[in-house]
């Protein structure tokens, strides 16, 4: 008896630690950001590096770039700091605009019904990502990348493995992709992309759902500590399936944005973009392991990724040249800002 | 006997506000079965990792065989002949009986490759020495019952050839027949020269194997001495000390009705016909050792664990407990015993304090962030939270203070009945203080109180009445005036069967 007491003298931090540790505010996720120095560098090395970066067409183009990674990543956010991983954003982006688009294209839905069809299936897959995880006691990563599969499996028999609409399938097809839709990927408000309206939406939305509901103080608290969270009652098991569900209608979302902006969906969309979503929330300082992080972080880290991406363009890096080093920076941004914490405090 | 094998002089360990040991001496003979004894806190678990390399001492000197010899790590105690069983197993639960007890250190063919069918064989040679004919050294770990996986720690252990054997609560999982197998091993090792340093709390077996006896009390030694010339009363009186502590004022309005009463409750963990009222206003002490049933019986009242059969009411309603929800609507809050239970770390205090009322802090699915803020400003004040800044993330904060701030989180839900297990461990004394005080106000306020401890002095200064728990059962319950510190021990160490 006395082994476990004493123990717990000797682990409890000194009296002294009361004093530590900042107050946390509403900026604090800038201030404890190493990722937002790490942007602003690169920026100012970009406009020093190249004349054409800091023009305005070129920003534009980059927040075009980066708004479907920032859509996946605002629900990959909200999984992440539950302590879970989703896997098959990508694959139920595919799904949900193959079948939002051959709903239009070829069963002639009304633009408003297929844009339902889609968000309606990209939920659903999340909500059974959520239940399967929850019910049935798995690992996340396990029934995500079931999912992940899954949903591309289902994709290539909707689409029969062909771009929807497809010229060879032109006897069967009545109507192109909707005017609205195409818009939606590709227009421009006031010079801006709709896209990143549409991101910046997103991202509002995932700011919002974190810091002023019931449902995202239990993501904290089931990602900080899942047994106190169940302990005080918070149901663990439907926040885990609401989060899911999210990360799946983000992943829809981004499905038709992606539609818009190629004019076309396919079952194959949109490989690697759980990936490159799950770097975003990384490098923005999200916890891995969940309770600490949020969307503002993650923004930083879809904009360090999407300048990087564009600078090595501008620069005429070759593209495979680009993936190594795209690679490196990714894992060198964690390293730095892993180092910053332990030396810094958080 | 003989030789000299261990002595140890003056030694002293400080933890950031507590003084652990205060200059302890301590000696094993070759051959000796030495029992350490000593409340909680009294300062055993802290000499037996000094001696087996786990922590260093802070001042003090350590000879063995003679030699002054600094223990630098369980390795280099291992090296030295010092082995150590703990109460936790340490076993790996996929693994193989043999591979367990050869990890790391498999006989080996020529070229490194593991020699398999020596260690199997050697592995059996070991469980025969044991008297453990039954296993086979090739099952699973995890398919033992605790009380084998006990026996086969004891057995890897052995593989050691110790010259020095720590054992720790060696059959707190052991049925009769496997304390007796265990005896008779201790016994043979003992012949053997071997010098065995035996915790445990069932005083009858440690009268029946020690040879001396050495007790300890707030990290000074009281007494050695030769087992023979102790008695049992005499063995709790010296661990527990004469001088009895202040009582708190009690609520003089004594008890109203019942808020929570627990009718033939029994579970699947182990709990058998538990029958408990806690009245309003009262603080009822649960005392008992670990594993005793005490932290099962919190568990089954908050819908932590299943209930297999009986009844609980609260405040004379019946209530259905299936989830810690339902019984966060029907009024119960619980402070778990690990602390890490209770608090969300990264969270701030006032998310946390929230945590367990979010209902009352949401509006349509929103947060209502400004009376979140009010609240948790309030029980921060309150409580004496230091420092008193809501805002800042709880990890943060000294042990001390965690508590209070898992004590506003159950003070928000406006619980009428409240679950305390073990809340002042591990926390200095001055919070210690606060945290009784805290106890007695809420009582005070009319709230039922279960405070579930393995402190005697702790229950005899704040409960007002005592439940002690024996194997899952409740052996005894009294108001606090009837039990002295002797009492509860024996009582919860199943010396004294009450009538």
């Amino acid at each position: 008896m006395s082994k476990v007491s004493e123990a717990h003298v000797q682990d409890s931090p000194p009296l002294a630690a009361e004093a530590r540790g900042p107050a946390r505010s509403r900026w604090s996720w800038v201030m404890r950001g190493g990722p937002v120095i790490a942007l602003a560098a690169l920026v100012l090395y970009l406009a020093v590096g190249s004349p054409h970066f800091l023009t305005f067409g070129n920003l534009m183009n980059v927040l075009r770039q980066v708004s479907i990674n920032a859509i996946l990543a605002v629900g990959q956010t909200v999984v992440i700091l539950s302590a879970g991983i989703d896997l098959s954003v990508g694959a139920i982006l595919a799904l949900s605009a193959s079948i939002g688009a051959v709903a239009m294209a070829y069963w002639e839905w009304n633009v408003w019904l297929g844009m339902l069809a889609a968000l309606v299936v990209g939920g659903l897959c999340g909500l059974v990502n959520g239940v399967v995880i929850s019910k049935g006691r798995i690992p996340d990563f396990i029934a995500t990348i079931g999912m992940m599969s899954v949903a591309r499996g289902l994709a290539l028999i909707v689409t029969d493995g062909l771009p929807v609409p497809s010229h060879l399938t032109a006897l069967t097809l009545r109507a192109g992709l909707p005017e609205q839709l195409i818009w939606l990927g590709s227009g421009l408000v006031a010079g801006v992309p709709v896209p990143a309206i549409v991101a910046a939406l997103a991202v509002a939305l995932g700011w919002f759902l974190l810091r002023y509901t019931g449902l995202g103080r239990a993501v904290y608290a089931v990602g900080g500590n899942r047994e106190a969270a169940r302990v005080s009652g918070i149901n663990v098991d439907r926040t885990k399936i609401a989060v899911y569900t999210f990360s799946g209608l983000m992943a829809g979302v981004a499905g038709l944005v992606l539609t818009g902006r190629l004019n076309s969906a396919n079952a194959l969309m949109a490989e690697g973009a759980e990936l490159h979503s799950i770097a975003a929330v990384v490098i923005g300082g999200t916890n891995l392991f969940g309770g600490e992080g949020g969307v503002g972080g993650t923004i930083i880290g879809v904009l360090i990724m999407g300048v990087l991406n564009n600078g090595l363009n501008l620069m005429n890096v070759s593209a495979f040249w680009q993936r190594v080093i795209m690679g490196a920076i990714i894992v060198g941004v964690v390293v730095f800002d892993q180092w910053r914490r332990r030396r810094f405090g958080h | 006997m003989s030789r000299l094998l261990l002595k140890m002089e003056g030694i002293v360990k400080r933890f950031p506000g507590v003084v652990a040991l205060k200059g302890v001496d301590f000696e094993l003979k070759a051959g000796e079965v030495h029992a350490l004894l000593g409340e909680n806190g009294a300062g055993k678990s802290t000499l037996m990792k000094i001696i087996s390399g786990a922590l260093a001492p802070d001042e003090g000197r350590i000879y063995l065989d003679g030699q002054a010899t600094a223990i630098a790590s369980p390795q280099h105690a291992q090296a030295l002949g010092i082995s150590t069983v703990h109460q936790e197993l340490s076993l790996i639960p996929s693994l193989s009986i043999a591979e367990n007890i050869f990890l790391g250190r498999h006989p080996r063919r020529r070229g490194g490759v593991i020699d398999w069918e020596a260690t199997g064989a050697r592995a059996r040679e070991v469980l025969r020495d044991l008297d453990l004919h039954d296993l086979d050294p090739w099952w699973p770990v995890h398919r033992l019952r605790v009380a084998e996986q006990q026996l086969v720690e004891i057995a890897r252990v052995l593989t050691w050839n110790p010259k020095i054997l720590l054992l720790d609560e060696p059959t707190s999982a052991l049925s009769d027949h496997e304390v007796e197998r265990l005896f008779a091993l201790i016994e043979r090792l003992r012949s053997r020269g071997v010098g065995i340093i035996y915790v445990s709390h069932r005083l009858a077996e440690v009268r029946r194997i020690a040879h001396r006896v050495t007790v300890l009390r707030d990290g000074q030694r009281i007494a050695t001495m030769p087992m023979a010339q102790v008695t049992e009363p005499d063995l709790v009186r010296m661990m527990v000390g004469r001088d009895v502590q202040d009582r708190f004022a009690r609520g003089a309005a004594g008890t109203g009705a019942p808020v929570l009463e627990v009718r033939e409750l029994a579970t699947p963990t182990g709990l058998r016909d538990v029958t408990l009222t806690v009245g309003r206003g009262e603080v009822v002490g649960l005392f008992g050792l670990i594993g005793a049933g005490r932290t099962e019986l919190a568990r089954a009242l908050f819908g932590l664990d299943p209930i297999e059969k009986g009844q609980v009411l609260v405040e004379g309603r019946p209530v259905a407990i299936r989830s810690p929800g339902d019984a966060i609507r029907a009024g119960l809050a619980f402070v778990t015993e690990d602390r890490r239970q209770g608090l969300v770390y990264p969270l701030t205090v006032a998310e946390n304090v929230t945590l367990a009322s979010l209902q009352r802090f949401t509006q349509w699915g929103f947060l209502r962030r400004r009376r979140e803020a009010r609240a948790s400003e309030e029980y921060v004040q309150r409580l004496r939270v230091r420092p008193p800044d809501p805002r800042r993330q709880v990890r943060f904060f000294s042990g001390g203070n965690q508590q209070k701030v898992v004590l506003a989180k159950w003070l928000c839900t406006g619980a009428r009945v409240l679950i305390l297990d073990e809340p002042t461990r591990g926390i200095d004394v001055g919070a210690k203080a606060e945290v009784y005080e805290i106890v007695r106000q809420l009582a005070a306020e009319g709230a039922g109180i279960l405070l579930i401890s393995s402190e005697p002095r702790e229950v005899l200064a704040v409960c007002d009445r005592v439940a002690v728990m024996y194997r899952g059962r409740i052996v005894v319950d009294l108001p606090v005036e009837e039990a002295t510190e002797e009492s509860l021990m024996s009582v919860a160490s199943g010396l004294e069967v009450p009538a």
